[in-house]
């Protein structure tokens, strides 16, 4: 096998036909406590991450969005109410499980009529060309085995002028938050797996796929690679998270 | 590549101030109706001391607080925190915008609406009490409030007029306003005379000149 035909999944190298079903068994494990997990893990924080991630995308009324691995709908039940019934919000994501747990979640808050739920892959978007005034990818791009042919296709699915925001870990820029980063990530991460999920693994996959992301500076490069113009990048909660931005020429 | 400083404490505060505001108004309904007229406005409040930028986003769920906004404004202010602070809580808020010390562009109808909106906010206290405490309890206790609060904004305007009217007629701490109003207003008219008297010895010294060379 060429080197060119593997990729990483957490620290293991693997196939590239593989990793998209790796990613896929961990994601149907987690799903159904995806939300719970996320607020224990992150303490809540996440919530303040995605707000930001909100204000920064610009959107607003009649706009077009697409969240993709959208999951359980966080941006997405935002999004419907900034564009009102005349906009459109996009919820796609390429697992089902993440997928019927989110549409049955913004279902139950009667927002059938204003989120369309799409099960797609990131790299393949399957939308016309200039369809969507700001795309985001919340905690998603990690997981996709060709982040380069994933940014050419929402490039391609952007309208000219339109804001792709990829929120997402990354590596904190202080020695001693890393450190203590790591110590949580490798240590109490999967033991809370294991504790509230029964699912030790699923966690530790979490913790090795963030170091395996490339850092903001290496994505900001890979999204200008892309095609992308005005790219820049917002650090929170000392680079723990970094939320690029880009935009359609 | 940004070199703004870390936005989750930012944001975290505008997610908690949004969140009391929400309840606030949850509690005044009338309040949010009269908000979802400026609907279409966004309101920039631009901080210099402490530095810090809040955009506003009323509508009919209530006020959107954001740390960023991209698009147009209809009404930016920039001020210190104590030049707000007068503005939030001013009774004449189009006074304090022309005599106070904030800098305001664009429309300033939207603004005052604003203002007054937020300062007479009603709250309704007994919903919320009714649902915790069952009908009758929640209800006389909602009585008694809406009593105490009657009496203490009686008992302040009270207060306040007595002061006023001690500090003004009883004391003679301080001159009565219209009879500063006269008082500048004769300093004015000083001032013109003193200007015209200045321009005509000026013209009788150039005659004198005139005729003298």
């Amino acid at each position: 096998m060429s080197e060119k035909d593997t990729t990483h999944f957490g620290y293991k190298e693997v196939d590239k036909d593989a990793k998209a079903g790796l990613v896929g068994e961990v994601f149907h494990s987690v799903a159904a406590r995806y939300d719970v997990m996320n607020d224990l893990m992150s303490g809540g924080i996440h919530r303040i991450w995605k707000r930001f991630t909100i204000e920064l995308s610009g959107v607003r009324k009649n706009n077009a969005v697409l969240d993709i691995a959208g999951g359980t709908g966080d941006l997405a039940a935002r999004f419907a109410e900034l564009v009102g019934p005349e906009g459109r919000v996009v919820l796609a994501d390429i697992n089902d499980s993440m997928l019927r747990v989110g549409r049955d979640k913004l279902l139950d808050q009667g927002r059938q009529r204003t989120i369309e739920f799409v099960q797609a892959d990131a790299q393949y978007l399957p939308f016309p060309d200039d369809s969507f005034d700001c795309i985001t990818i919340a905690f998603g791009l990690r997981n996709v085995t060709d982040i380069d042919l994933a940014l050419r296709s929402m490039l391609r699915v952007l309208k000219p002028g339109g804001r792709l925001l990829v929120l997402e870990f990354s590596k904190p820029g202080n020695p001693l938050l890393s450190k203590a980063y790591d110590t949580y990530s490798f240590r109490v991460l999967p033991l809370m797996g294991r504790l509230i999920a029964n699912d030790s693994d699923s966690y530790q996959y979490l913790a090795e796929s963030i170091r395996k992301h490339p850092d903001q500076d290496t994505l900001l490069g890979m999204m200008e690679d892309a095609g992308f113009c005005q790219c820049e990048f917002h650090n929170m909660t000392g680079g723990i998270v970094a939320l690029h931005r880009g935009i359609k020429a | 590549m940004t070199g703004a400083a870390d936005p989750t404490l930012h944001t975290a505060a505008l997610a908690a101030l949004e969140t009391a505001l929400k309840r606030a108004l949850d509690l005044a309904p009338e309040s949010k109706n009269e908000l979802a007229r400026l609907e279409d406005c966004v309101f920039a409040l631009h901080c210099t001391a402490p530095s810090f930028e809040i955009y506003l986003h009323p509508g009919e769920q209530g006020i959107r607080l954001a740390g960023v906004h991209t698009g147009p404004i209809t009404t930016s202010v920039r001020g210190e925190a104590s030049d707000f602070t007068e503005l939030a809580t001013s009774n004449d808020p189009t006074a304090t915008l022309i005599n106070g010390g904030l800098e305001l562009e664009g429309d300033s109808a939207p603004l005052i609406e604003l203002q007054q909106i937020l300062a007479t906010l009603n709250m309704d206290w007994e919903a919320p009490l009714v649902a915790t405490l069952g009908d009758v309890p929640g209800h006389q206790l909602a009585q008694m409030l809406r009593s105490a609060f009657a009496w203490g904004r009686q008992a302040s305007a009270s207060l306040s007029r007595q002061l006023d009217e001690f500090i003004h007629e009883e004391a003679r701490l301080s001159p009565p306003r219209l009879e500063v109003e006269d008082f500048y207003r004769d300093v004015h008219e000083l001032e013109l005379r003193v200007d015209r008297l200045q321009s005509r010895t000026e013209r009788l010294r150039q005659r004198l000149q005139m005729l003298r060379g």
